[in-house]
C-alpha cells in the first residue's frame, strides 16, 4: 500500500478516538460535579463551628479531593480535549443547568434548616450560576459569530464559482 | 516558481478551519484529506523514512485537532498547519540531540542522508538531492515547490523576514544545482 494512504488510514483512525463528544462533556460533567460537592464540603468545614481537629482534617482531605477533580477536569479540557464552539454551548448550557438545580438546593437548605452552611451552599450556588451564565452567553456569541463568517464564506464561494 | 493560490482555494481552507472549530465531526474529515498528504510529504522530506514521517504526521494532526478551537485566524490555517508540523519535526530533533549518546542512528533517522540512498531514476536523484541539503535549506525546498506556502506565509511559520526565505531558497537551489553536477547523480 503507498504509505501516504496507510497513513492516513492511521491518522482518519486517531482523529475518532480523538473527537469524541462523549469524553469532551464527560470532563464538563466531572467539573461540575466536583465543584459542586468541594462547595458544599468548603460550607460545612467553614461554617460548623468547634469542629473536633480530627474532622476538620476529613474535611480538608475531601476538599482536596474535590479541588483535585477540578483540576484534572480543567487540565483535560484545555490539553486534551478541549471544546468545540458547538460543545461550548452544549457545556454552558448544562453548566446553567447544573447550577441552578444546585443553587435551588440551597434555598431549599435555607428555608427548611436555615443553618450558616446552607446560606454559605446557598451564596455559592448563585455565584456559580452566574459564572455559568456568563460563559454560556459568551459561547453563545463564539458560535453565532463562527456562524456568520461560515454563512458569508460560503456565499462568497458560491459567488466565485464561474 | 510558485503560482500564487486562488482566492477561492484560501476561502475554502477558512471555511473549512471555521467548521472545524465549530465542532463539525465531517469538516475533520475534510481537513485531513485536504492537507494529510501535503503535511506527510513536507515531514517526510525532513524525516529519512516512511516510519518516521509517518510517525511526525500523526502527532502533527494530534496537536492540530486539539489546537485548531483556539486558532485565532481561520485565514491563516495554511502556515498554521505547517507550523505545527514544523514544530513537530523541531521538537523530535531536539528530544534526539537532548540525548546524543542514546541512541545516535535514531537522529540519522531525522536527518536523512543522503549516502544510503540508491540512485536508479531522476525522481529518486532529486529525492536524494533533496536529502543531501541542510534541514533549513531543505525545508524551505519542500515548503515553497509543494505550491502550499508563499514566501509571505514561510516568512511568518519560519519566524524570519522574506529576504531570509528567499535567501535560504536561493542556497537551496545552488546546493541542489551542485550535487546534481555531481557525475552520474542524473541518469
Amino acid at each position: 500500500m503507498n504509505p501516504e494512504t496507510n497513513s492516513l488510514k492511521k491518522v482518519k483512525a486517531l482523529a475518532g478516538a480523538e473527537l469524541s463528544v462523549g469524553a469532551r462533556l464527560g470532563y464538563v460533567a466531572l467539573l461540575l460535579v466536583a465543584a459542586a460537592m468541594t462547595t458544599v464540603m468548603v460550607s460545612l468545614w467553614f461554617t460548623e463551628p468547634s469542629l473536633p481537629i480530627r474532622t476538620q482534617a476529613a474535611f480538608g482531605v475531601m476538599t482536596l479531593i474535590g479541588v483535585g477533580w477540578c483540576a484534572l477536569a480543567v487540565w483535560a479540557l484545555r490539553a486534551r480535549r478541549p471544546l468545540f464552539a458547538r460543545d461550548r454551548v452544549i457545556a454552558g448550557g448544562m453548566a446553567v443547568t447544573f447550577t441552578s438545580l444546585f443553587a435551588a438546593a440551597g434555598l431549599a437548605a435555607v428555608i427548611v434548616a436555615g443553618s450558616p452552611a446552607a446560606y454559605g451552599t446557598f451564596a455559592t450556588g448563585l455565584l456559580m450560576l452566574s459564572i455559568a451564565i456568563s460563559v454560556f452567553i459568551g459561547a453563545r456569541r463564539r458560535f453565532a459569530a463562527l456562524m456568520a463568517k461560515r454563512a458569508a464564506l460560503e456565499l462568497a464561494l458560491v459567488r466565485l464559482v464561474p | 516558481m510558485s503560482t500564487p493560490i486562488p482566492p477561492n482555494e484560501l476561502r475554502a481552507d477558512e471555511l473549512l478551519a471555521i467548521r472545524c472549530q465549530l465542532g463539525e465531526r465531517a469538516a475533520f474529515a475534510d481537513l485531513i484529506k485536504r492537507w494529510h498528504r501535503p503535511l506527510w510529504r513536507y515531514l517526510r522530506r525532513l524525516a529519512a523514512n516512511d516510519e518516521v514521517a509517518d510517525d511526525l504526521v500523526q502527532d502533527t494532526w494530534l496537536r492540530v485537532i486539539r489546537g485548531i478551537a483556539g486558532l485565532r485566524d481561520a485565514a491563516r490555517v495554511r502556515p498554521w498547519l505547517f507550523g505545527i508540523a514544523r514544530r513537530v519535526a523541531m521538537d523530535r530533533l531536539r528530544a534526539l540531540y537532548a540525548h546524543p549518546h542514546d541512541d545516535d542512528s535514531r537522529i540519522e533517522e531525522i536527518a536523512a542522508p543522503v549516502d544510503e540512498l540508491e540512485l536508479e531514476s531522476d525522481l529518486a536523484a532529486l529525492e536524494a538531492g533533496l536529502a543531501s541539503l541542510p534541514v533549513r535549506e531543505r525545508e524551505a525546498l519542500a515548503l515553497f515547490y509543494l505550491r502550499e506556502l508563499t514566501i509571505e506565509e514561510m516568512s511568518v511559520l519560519l519566524g524570519v523576514p522574506a529576504g531570509t526565505v528567499k535567501s535560504r531558497l536561493f542556497r537551496a537551489r545552488e546546493l541542489l544545482r551542485r550535487e546534481f553536477r555531481k557525475p552520474g547523480v542524473i541518469a
